[in-house]
């Protein structure tokens, strides 16, 4: 079991730095051809610290799912759980787990790397530790945009096709597949006020000083309104959900 | 009152099916899988609940455990009803499925037995001295480290029955728990259940197709089939009503799916 943990951190540090590296290829190539407004160096930081929490964004918690298809979900319900704060914590547990397994090395790595290619430092210290609280908040508004993807997900049996859909959604509009940054302006104001972009390119930005620091407290209001909107949107869901749910079977 | 009261209870499935060509709607069929089933249980007996499949057993016991709304009925257990606070109502339950598995698969019994601690809030004293009468009983102790995934089917139903009884439920039901057990495993697990309904009082609702889990454990004996009560009472004027040789014994244990299948028959399921 050991053996399977430590190969698949290996395994997604090798995967997460082959991305990264294809990336920043990628991005100083347009760079050589057309330069954007935006330094290259924060594309490459933003990537990098993409990289590094790739495994916030990522839904990988397939259990409830297939305890759902099951039946095996009748236990859970035999449970004295809220069953909206299990799996919150659940998911919340994962997510951190799988991060900083990954992003600590990962950062390393980035910060190793020639000048052009690897990540710079940020801002500031205050822009640091306002990325990292930003992080944090960030951190429980994807767990409960997870929740409320779950509910929705619930109401099928087999929850491919909606999941492959909104997995679409997060990974555009998160900033993984191009940075936020590198979108037009007019899309921008809109994008960021998502969700979606609360959860990694806020962070980023204020790492990188794109917000200027004094901006940051607007930023956290964002994020903390997403959090309060998604966890109570996604409890009424959740107990809509509750009501339905037949346990199949046995 | 008795301590489970259940007084005309009702549930229907809607089944839709498969469209057929040529029209329009899918066909919908109604399952009455409960139709106006009454009975009331004591604290402490120990009841065997059977029937064919698809009888409503199943539904039976997820209504009592307040997972299943019903149609229309009245279901108190210990004067709580089920489904409105199923939180509440949970926590003085256990239950075991014989077919799903309620700890977790990749980790040590010891660790699943101790998140299961924090979910009832048992306090560590009283959990490890249930703990350690339960693994003595249910003869776990070599076991506590090894993970779900390397257990025998045998060894894992006694380390779910240990899962669900850690909280010290009033009530403990058993939906198929002898289930693909070799006969070792099935005679420790009724001395177990004997064990634990005397020792401790605990009420146990057994479900199960194997006649000889009902014969060694229960003096009564409910049969649902179709979604309605059909006997309720003790096991021996069961089976004699139902003999079409008038020879069995109950201690003649060859015989008895016979027998059952015969009242089956006799019933008109």
């Amino acid at each position: 079991m050991e053996t399977q943990y430590r190969g698949a951190v290996l395994g997604g540090l090798i995967c997460q730095t082959f991305f990264g590296l294809v990336l920043v290829a990628i991005y100083r190539a347009m760079y050589a051809g057309k330069p954007q407004d935006m330094p290259l160096s924060n594309i490459t930081t933003y990537v990098w610290l993409q990289q590094a929490f790739f495994r916030m964004l990522l839904s990988t918690d397939t259990d409830l799912l297939d305890r759902i298809r099951t039946g095996a979900i009748a236990y859970d319900l035999c449970r004295p759980l809220h069953l909206y704060g299990y799996y919150y914590s659940r998911v919340l547990a994962m997510k951190m787990t799988g991060s900083i397994l990954r992003a600590l090395p990962m950062l390393v790595i980035a910060a190793l790397l020639p000048a052009g290619w690897g990540m710079c430092l940020p801002a500031s210290v205050p822009a640091l530790l306002a990325a990292l609280a930003a992080l944090i908040l960030g951190m429980f508004c994807i767990c409960a945009l997870e929740n409320v993807t779950m509910g929705l997900t619930m109401r099928t049996l087999d929850p491919r096709g909606v999941q492959a859909l909104l997995n679409l959604l997060l990974m555009t509009f998160s900033g993984n597949i191009l940075p936020l940054t590198l979108f037009p302006d007019s899309w921008q104001r809109a994008i960021t006020l998502l969700p979606y972009a609360q959860m990694l390119d806020a962070p980023i930005r204020l790492y990188t000083g794109e917000y200027a620091l004094g901006q940051a407290p607007a930023v956290m209001i964002i994020q903390l309104c997403w959090t309060v909107l998604l966890v109570a949107g996604g409890c009424l869901l959740w107990r809509a959900n509750q009501k339905k749910m037949i346990v199949q079977g046995g | 009152m008795s301590y489970i009261f259940v007084d005309h209870l009702c549930k229907s499935f809607v089944v839709r099916k498969k469209r057929e060509k040529g029209v329009l709607l899918r066909e919908k069929e109604t399952v009455h899988a409960l139709q106006d089933v009454s009975f009331e249980i004591e604290r402490g007996e120990l009841v065997g609940y059977i029937g064919p499949n698809g009888a409503g057993k199943s539904t039976t016991v997820k209504i009592l455990s307040g997972i299943l709304v019903p149609d229309s009925g009245t279901v108190r257990v210990g004067g709580r009803t089920p489904w409105e606070n199923r939180k509440e109502h949970v926590s003085h339950i256990g239950v075991v499925f014989g077919q799903r598995t309620q700890l977790w698969w990749d980790v040590p019994l010891l660790d699943s037995y101790s998140l299961l601690k924090d979910i009832y809030r048992v306090p560590e004293e009283k959990y490890r001295k249930r703990l350690d009468e339960l693994t003595e009983a249910l003869q776990l102790g070599d076991l506590l480290r090894t993970p779900l995934r390397l257990l025998s089917l045998g060894q894992r139903m006694r380390a779910e029955l240990c899962g669900s009884l850690l909280h010290s439920p009033e009530l403990l039901y058993l939906d198929e728990p002898t289930i693909g057990l070799d006969a070792v495993s099935k005679l420790a697990l009724r001395d177990f259940l004997r064990w634990e309904n005397a020792e401790k009082g605990t009420t146990i609702l057994l479900t199960t197709h194997d006649m000889e889990d009902i014969v060694a454990l229960c003096s009564r004996v409910m049969v649902l089939g179709h979604g309605s009560k059909l006997y309720d009472g003790g096991l021996q004027e069961l089976l004699t009503q139902y003999d079409t040789t008038k020879t069995v014994q109950v201690e003649e244990h060859q015989n008895i799916d016979q027998v059952i299948a015969s009242m089956y028959k006799n019933l008109g399921l």
